[in-house]
């Protein structure tokens, strides 16, 4: 208890020196937390608590009422060679440059650990997962279920006993028609929305419980598109091989954003410095991402409403080509940028660099007008205000109860921006707003996504400014990175960045080779996704499904 | 006005012609004439529609096959027949193979007492608006046994909002023709259409004529927004809902009973749209020689079909609460409203 909490300060290679996290008092903390500390560890990012695995609802809800860390970002669970360990990442929403992990570790031979559920609502589905790939179990969990991979699989893909090779048998059941004659008697009937049907934004599957046309309860059932993206990022090496993962976590376009929370994390890890030059350019191209993955929003979440593919739904796409065109010239790419790398970015600036900050330009100066006949066409439409203002309600308390980040909290009246709160890349330079409303229903996020559109620009346009001035015997796009990146054995480190749909986090546990000893992906999707019922309880099914829209969520990195 | 096989009686020399002959004019005819509207709206319809839809969203749509992609209505109709007839299990099956037909059949019967211009009409009865909408109304039948016959929730979801759909807004539709009733003293097609004939007020050398549009343009007005919810279109496409219900009432149906629902959905529309042109835009009134009806009459239930995909392509679709709703508490009243003042107004002046 007597040490100082200086030296955790030092251990943070790259935001020490801009990030305040010196104002947590982890000493204070561990008193807070009192016996129920075991001991304390000292990650990357933050001060970690050691908690014993039957007093974790006490250390979580004394740091969530007491000590203020009201999020719970992220639950990273993982297997080591004597025992299995729970990770709880606590951030702050009013400054998440305030972090503390809460560890939990449980012996091998009966992996129980309490719940965390009844403290953060959120933290369902995250032990799930941790159940369903790694094989911890938790106690006082209301219903602890597989969530990626089908009831019927045989053993936790995650954790060390696991056999890859062992055939697996998937049976589905059919789910019971509720119109069946011995159900005759119910007055509710049970829809699946899903796994394939026009308004699910990929596979996602709705069990629904209607009561006439009202939904009284609606589950999501996702998993149908897990590609073990975790698993292939701890078989990849630092230094290349994971970097085209991200692109395919969230594919709507938002491709470069997801990069740089894997370029973000694995730079703090090995401790590089990434050049100006190149933190301009990432900012910039980070930018174009986010405004193509907000049109997409703003097209998929109208199609939902107009039920066709409608002027509004091809006007976003019209414009979202220019954004792709534009990602084309400078990636190469039009989906799988496979832009950053670790310490900048690959290449340049397409020459002649004229050309291209033309075509930039061209696209800038087209938005204002662009967006203006958006408004023209859904916001201020009558008909399009009756089906969105006050529906899909998420207050503030409950998103925050479910981790809910981006746009989807943004529009809850939460302001919370990791740009601007946990700065990286040259965001801080910058002049922008974090744009926030305190509608909280469907008409608020899709307003907050346009006007984030807007900013966007803003951000470009200053990135073009500098870009342009840049010197050119100064235009270093990449650090002096090794070719091989070995980081200290037993780093642990959790990171995080504003992504499309919200905070993309990345938790790496080193073990001093080339490659991850565990990669566990925060999804935005994922978290938000979670609120669906909260939101949609009550409601007619047109609401459900355009609720689902305005989420934003992309499967991809839902079920990774 | 006299029929049309009258008229081709008369043509052939027969002053009163015999019955059997009647009769066998009338088949005739009205075998052409079913012919070309189901030729212009099952064929040319659903090309137009989504080159309409397409420069109305910034597209081009179909340009392969022949010139504007013309030809994809032969490949459309050639996959279409071929397409497998899919049967779900739990299908109750005379009903659901029934259903398909009511649709086309109910359409195809209200034409037959649409003034269609150049002296083409099959039955001119005294009833005729009101024998219209009875038969329109037929189609309800034909979406509720097809929805419940399929055995699937989002048939039956489908079919329960259209019925919904249909009885909230047959009323106010009614209603609002009721008060062109009053307005002509009669309830036969023809006769309405004779009584637009006149000139409502000169402008120089424009002659505005007395189209009851014109003339109450409230009432068309009311009547436009019912006819869209009759037949389904945005901002009343809650019956199919592609994104909420997958296609409502026709999710299960495949091949040619898919083919019977979109023809029959088609031909709904031109009916509403010859309904309302007779009603209100004076028929097939227009410049030029009386033969010439026939072709004013195309042109104004075009227009009022391209006003349909306008309204797709531009409006969003409201919910089933919110739609019963406007129907019920907000055109039900108006057209009672417009009724009403109708009523005072032709009864002071008259």
């Amino acid at each position: 208890m007597s040490e100082t909490e200086e030296p955790v300060e030092n251990a943070e290679p790259e935001s020490a020196a801009t990030d305040p996290v010196g104002t947590v008092d982890y000493d204070a903390l561990e008193a807070l937390l009192g016996d129920a500390v075991v001991r304390r560890e000292s990650h990357l990012n933050a001060e970690a608590f050691v908690v014993r695995a039957d007093r974790v609802q006490d250390a979580l809800s004394a740091l969530k009422t007491e000590a203020g860390f009201d999020h719970l970002s992220n639950v990273s669970a993982q297997e080591y060679q004597d025992r299995f360990e729970s990770i709880y990442h606590l951030k702050k929403y009013d400054d998440p440059t305030q972090e503390v992990s809460v560890v939990v570790p449980t012996p091998r031979d009966d992996p129980v650990s309490e719940s965390a559920e009844p403290v953060f609502r959120t933290a369902d589905w995250h032990e799930r997962e941790a159940y369903d790939l790694v094989g911890i179990d938790y106690d006082d969990h209301p219903d602890l279920r597989r969530i990626l991979l089908p009831e019927t699989w045989q053993g936790h893909p995650l954790g060390r006993d696991y056999n890859q090779d062992k055939p697996q048998i998937v049976e589905f059941e059919e789910n019971v028609n509720p119109l069946a004659d011995d159900h005759r008697e119910s007055d509710t009937m049970l829809l699946n929305i899903g796994p394939h049907h026009p308004a699910t934004h990929g596979v996602l599957h709705l069990e629904t419980v209607l009561d006439g046309e009202t939904v009284l309860d609606v589950e999501p059932d996702i998993g149908y598109l897990h590609r073990c993206e975790e698993q292939m990022a701890q078989s990849g090496t630092y230094r290349h091989q994971i970097m085209p993962y991200p692109d395919r976590w969230d594919y709507g376009s938002a491709g470069i954003l997801n990069e740089w929370a894997y370029a973000r994390v694995a730079e703090d890890l090995n401790d590089i410095e990434v050049p100006e030059y190149a933190q301009v350019v990432r900012t910039m191209s980070a930018e174009l991402c986010r405004i193509a993955a907000h049109l997409l929003a703003l097209g998929t979440f109208c199609l939902d409403i107009y039920g066709d593919f409608t002027a509004i739904f091809m006007y976003a796409m019209r414009d979202r080509e220019v954004v792709q065109n534009i990602l084309e010239e400078l990636t190469g790419q039009r989906m799988m940028f496979n832009y950053l790398r670790l310490g900048g970015v690959v290449w340049d600036l397409p020459e002649p660099r004229e050309e291209f900050f033309e075509m930039v330009r061209e696209f800038l100066t087209e938005l204002p007008g662009r967006v203006d006949e958006y408004h023209d066409l859904i916001t201020e439409n009558e008909l399009f205000q009756l089906r969105t203002v006050g529906t899909g309600e998420l207050d503030a308390e409950t998103a925050k109860e479910y981790g809910v980040t981006g746009p989807v909290a943004r529009a809850s009246g939460i302001d919370y921006d990791l740009r601007r709160d946990d700065p990286y890349g040259y965001y801080e330079h910058l002049d922008w707003d974090v744009i926030t409303d305190d509608g909280g229903d469907n008409y608020s996020r899709l307003l907050v996504r346009m006007r984030e559109v807007e900013q966007s620009a803003r951000i470009i346009q200053q990135c073009l400014d500098l870009l342009e001035e840049w010197p050119e015997d100064e235009r270093e796009i990449q650090a002096n990175v090794p070719r091989t990146l070995n980081p200290e054995p037993d780093a642990e480190v959790y990171r995080a960045v504003e992504g499309a749909k919200g905070e993309l986090g990345i938790y790496i546990r080193s073990d001093g080779t080339d490659k991850p000893a565990r990669f566990k992906i925060r999804s935005p999707c994922f978290s938000n996704l979670q609120a669906l019922p909260e939101m949609s309880r009550g409601e007619y099914v047109p609401d459900l499904v355009a609720t689902l829209g305005s989420l934003d969520i992309i499967l991809g990195e839902v079920d990774r | 006005m006299a029929t049309a096989p009258v008229s081709i009686a008369e043509w052939l020399g027969y002053a009163t012609p015999p019955l059997w002959l009647q009769i066998v004019l009338a088949a005739v005819v009205s075998g052409v004439v079913v012919t070309v509207m189901l030729t212009t709206s099952a064929l040319a319809g659903p090309w137009a529609k989504r080159k309409i839809t397409a420069m109305f969203t910034d597209r081009i749509a179909i340009n392969r096959n022949g010139p504007a992609g013309i030809f994809t209505i032969a490949a459309d109709a050639v996959r279409l027949m071929s397409k497998e007839l899919i049967i779900p299990d739990g299908a109750d099956r005379p009903a659901f193979d029934i259903a398909p037909a009511v649709l086309p059949l109910s359409a195809l019967l209200g034409f037959a007492v649409i003034p269609l211009g150049s002296g083409l009409q099959l039955a001119d009865p005294e009833i005729g608006l009101v024998y219209v909408f009875a038969v329109s109304s037929i189609a309800s039948v034909g979406m509720v046994v097809g929805g419940y016959a399929s055995g699937s929730k989002y048939s039956l979801l489908g079919s329960m909002r259209s019925v919904a759909e249909s009885i909230a807004y047959e009323i106010p539709l009614v209603i609002t023709a009721a008060s062109v009733v009053l307005l002509a003293g009669t309830l036969r097609l023809s006769d309405i259409v004779a009584a637009q004939q006149g000139t409502l007020v000169s402008l120089g050398p424009i002659a505005i004529p007395a189209w009851y549009g014109f003339l109450n343009p409230f009432a068309l007005a009311l009547f436009l927004v019912a006819s869209l919810a009759e037949v389904g279109r945005n901002p009343f496409d809650i019956g199919e809902a592609p994104t909420e219900l997958v296609g409502g009432y026709i999710t299960e149906y495949s091949s040619i009973y898919f083919v019977l629902f979109f023809l029959g959905e088609f031909l709904h529309i031109f009916l509403s749209a010859a309904v309302l042109t007779t009603l209100f835009l004076g028929g097939p009134a227009g410049p030029g020689p009386a033969w010439l009806g026939i072709v004013w009459f195309g042109v104004k239930i075009w227009a009022v079909f391209l006003f349909t995909q306008w309204c797709r392509a531009a409006v969003p679709r409201v919910r089933i609460d919110q739609m019963l709703e406007i129907g019920w508490k907000g055109l039900l009243v108006l057209s009672f409203a417009n009724l009403v003042l109708t009523a005072i107004i032709v009864g002071v002046i008259a």
